[in-house]
């Protein structure tokens, strides 16, 4: 903002430079109460002045300086971080504390600051863009975002490097596969936080059979019952491979056929909504029937608020991302960042976490700690506990099945996003 | 010399009021106004292209959002002025003592969120919460009934969310009326129903004119009712500018469809105001 009035300012000047006013007959009529018609000469002026400035990091922005710069030198511990996650992505306990990060914050003093502000990657992306465009902190310290957008930030210059010095932990625990990832090469920006699958969730008691395929999705029985993401990229790439199109490899007119296969339900009103993350309280509520959903959410939901819901990755296949901890640019706090970042990737502190939340871990060898706990619990006596938390031993790693159904995120450029946003906007908007 | 410069002291009054306006009314719109004629993206920025076809484009692309919006607004501020007259009406003659008790309540949503009261209506209207799921239980309402996601619950929303600023300045309007001329009315053998027509309705009309503004214009440019209740089918105008703003960055066609947004409601005040005579009323 202050940005841009400062352009205002220099368009008055220019204009008043160029003669078109002079300074002294400006300020006569303003005195006169002619500001209106000053304003409105000098008008053309300031609306072309108030251009926003392009955000490659090729440009040297002042936002971009500081992520493209060699890392600048850390500055100490400050004793708070500001964290921004997904809704239901972190264990809790009974009385509504994060057990885990109290563990953090008391062997380091760090206050975490803790909110579920990321509902939907591009509408928090749309909320925090103005700032890093501008090169102000966002207020956040640490933020988990998906890996497609990742790359977008880290190619738009907004996201800090990281100092892999401090974070011995992902050195050492980091499972092979998330490291090195195709959208952040050396994880030069990004630790993975947990990943997992797009698919479909689905209550059998209120489908009354059991869903295997995206097309069940469709079925006019499910009407008014059915919910969809308000992610683009998650919403069209399951519908292209519902058609046999990899997303990798779509093209536009792939896209805009799978549009279409979706414009003709949507009209009938086949969709309840589109959603971002609050789609679990409504799977949860039975308001929805069935619905694209995230693998972890589901094992969640069975464990904790309903246990009818079940998780099927369509198949046709489903959608593999990974979400990954990240610094915007201009944290305020950064170290205390990258200890929180390295804290996760200690398998004592990724246990609790992966045995209350049964998203994938990225931290080497957790299934079989949680199997290990699990046979810890059943000697203890309780065997209902330990049976649990084996299903969420088996959920934590993908299966090789599992994988060989699930596929990457095209990467698009700036012209194909606005396309695909575009047909996908028809979809969602009637 | 001080009688000589009076007329400053007015103009001196306003001053803190324009200056707040200039900076907060005046400079965004004047923002808003270029970057609605800008082409681009973030890559690669946005330069002034004096694109004026914007307008034009987003009108004809979004006009169903529009119009809903529109209708639903409409219906939105009878709705209030239906429910809300007789309710100001009744405070105002016979609240008696309770008057400011009466009052109070009326306002007492506002100390809760606005988002925090619209989703309190979705666990109320759920599918299967306690008022349809307990109706559908006694047999009395379909299996597959549901009230969320349609346009009852998102008019729903927005009448309940609007209704207080139709009540607060009805009630303020029917209160001044001099019950005096009601009584003489009545003295000069008109019914109580045509004392009301004749008398206390006329007189209130500043009320209803200020009411249904204020229900009105934010009812219309409203996006968290339709967001939160409604469906894609109940899109309103705000949700489309949100979403071009926030999940698409498409700035330009938000700014631009903002800017109609607000002409369109400025036209439809103008309007109104004309067939209500508004400037007898302020001078009354």
């Amino acid at each position: 903002m202050a940005d841009q009035q400062t352009e205002i300012e220099r368009a008055i000047e220019r204009a008043i430079a160029e003669g078109r006013v002079s300074r002294r007959s400006f300020l006569r009529r303003a005195g006169q109460g002619g500001l209106w018609l000053g304003g409105a000469l000098s008008l053309p002026a300031i609306l072309a002045a108030c251009g926003i400035k392009p955000q490659s990091s090729a440009s040297a922005s002042a936002a971009s300086a500081s992520s493209n710069a060699s890392p600048t030198p850390m500055p100490t511990q400050a004793g708070q971080v500001q964290w921004a996650n997904w809704p239901a992505y972190i264990d809790i306990d009974d009385k509504g504390k994060y057990p885990t990060i109290e563990k953090f914050t008391k062997e380091t003093g760090i206050k975490v600051t803790y909110t579920e502000d990321v509902n939907d990657n591009e509408d928090f992306f749309g909320k925090i863009q103005p700032d890093l465009a501008k090169g102000n902190p966002t207020g956040y310290d640490l933020i988990v975002l998906t890996d497609w957008l990742i790359e977008k930030m880290i190619r738009l210059g907004y996201l800090e490097k990281l100092d892999h010095d401090q974070l011995p932990n992902f050195a050492a625990n980091a499972d092979p596969s998330y490291t090195n990832p195709w959208y952040d090469p050396n994880n030069v920006h990004s630790l993975a936080w947990q990943s997992g699958i797009t698919g479909i969730g689905y209550n059998p008691k209120l489908t009354k059979r059991e869903i295997t395929k995206f097309d069940d999705l469709l079925d006019p029985a499910f009407k008014g019952h059915v919910g969809m993401f308000s992610e683009m990229r998650d919403t069209m790439c399951l519908t292209l491979l519902s058609m046999g199109i990899k997303p990798a490899e779509a093209k536009i007119a792939d896209v805009q056929k799978a549009g279409d296969k979706l414009l003709g339900p949507a009209k009938a009103g086949q969709f309840r909504n589109f959603y971002g993350n609050d789609y679990y309280d409504e799977l949860a509520n039975k308001n929805l029937w069935i619905t694209i959903a995230w693998s972890g959410d589901v094992t969640q939901m069975q464990l904790y608020d309903n246990a009818d819901v079940k998780f099927v990755i369509p198949d046709t296949g489903g959608m593999h991302w990974v979400d990954n901890m990240t610094i915007p640019n201009l944290a305020a706090h950064p170290t205390d960042a990258h200890m929180l970042m390295n804290f996760w990737y200690d398998p004592a502190n990724a246990l609790p976490l992966s045995e209350y939340i049964g998203y994938y871990s990225p931290v080497k060898n957790i299934s079989d700690l949680i199997s290990k706990d699990a046979d810890k619990v059943e000697a203890s006596g309780d065997k209902a506990t330990a049976d649990q938390m084996r299903v969420v031993a088996a959920t934590v790693n993908p299966s090789g099945e599992q994988l060989k159904h699930a596929y990457d995120y095209k990467i698009l450029s700036e012209d194909e996003e606005k396309q695909w946003n575009e047909i996908f906007q028809t979809v969602t908007t009637g | 010399m001080l009688r000589r410069f009076r007329w400053v002291v007015p103009y001196l009054f306003l001053i803190p009021g324009g200056l707040w306006l200039l900076a907060f009314f005046v400079v965004p719109m004047v923002i808003m106004a270029s970057v609605s004629l800008q082409t681009g993206s973030l890559g690669t920025g946005y330069q002034m292209t004096w694109n004026f076809g914007v307008y034009p484009a987003a009108i004809n692309q979004f006009s169903t959002q529009f119009l809903r919006s529109f209708e639903y607004g409409f219906i939105v501020t009878i709705l209030t002025l239906l429910i809300g007259y007789p309710m100001a009406y009744t405070i105002a003659f016979r609240g008696g003592r309770a008057k400011n008790i009466l009052l109070l309540l009326v306002i007492l949503p506002f100390f809760t969120s606005f988002i925090i009261r619209t989703l309190a209506w979705k666990l109320i209207l759920a599918d299967e919460g306690f008022v349809l799921g307990t109706l559908k239980s006694w047999h009395l309402l379909p299996e597959g009934f549901g009230l969320i996601a349609t346009p009852i619950s998102v008019i729903s929303g927005l009448v309940y969310n609007f209704l207080p600023f139709m009540v607060l300045p009805l009630y303020v309007a029917i209160e001044k009326v001099d019950h005096r001329l009601v009584e003489a009315a009545t003295d000069l053998y008109a019914s109580r129903m045509q004392a009301f027509l004749r008398v206390t309705l006329p007189l209130s009309m500043p009320g209803v004119f200020a009411g249904s503004l204020l229900t009105f214009i934010p009812a219309v440019g409203d996006y968290v009712n339709a967001l939160i209740l409604g469906s894609r089918s109940t899109r309103m105008i705000g949700n489309v500018i949100q979403d071009l703003f926030l999940n698409f960055n498409d700035f330009p066609r938000a700014a631009a469809l903002g800017f109609v947004l607000m002409a369109a409601i400025l036209l439809m005040v103008a309007l109104y105001a004309r067939l209500i005579g508004a400037e007898e009323l302020t001078s009354g």
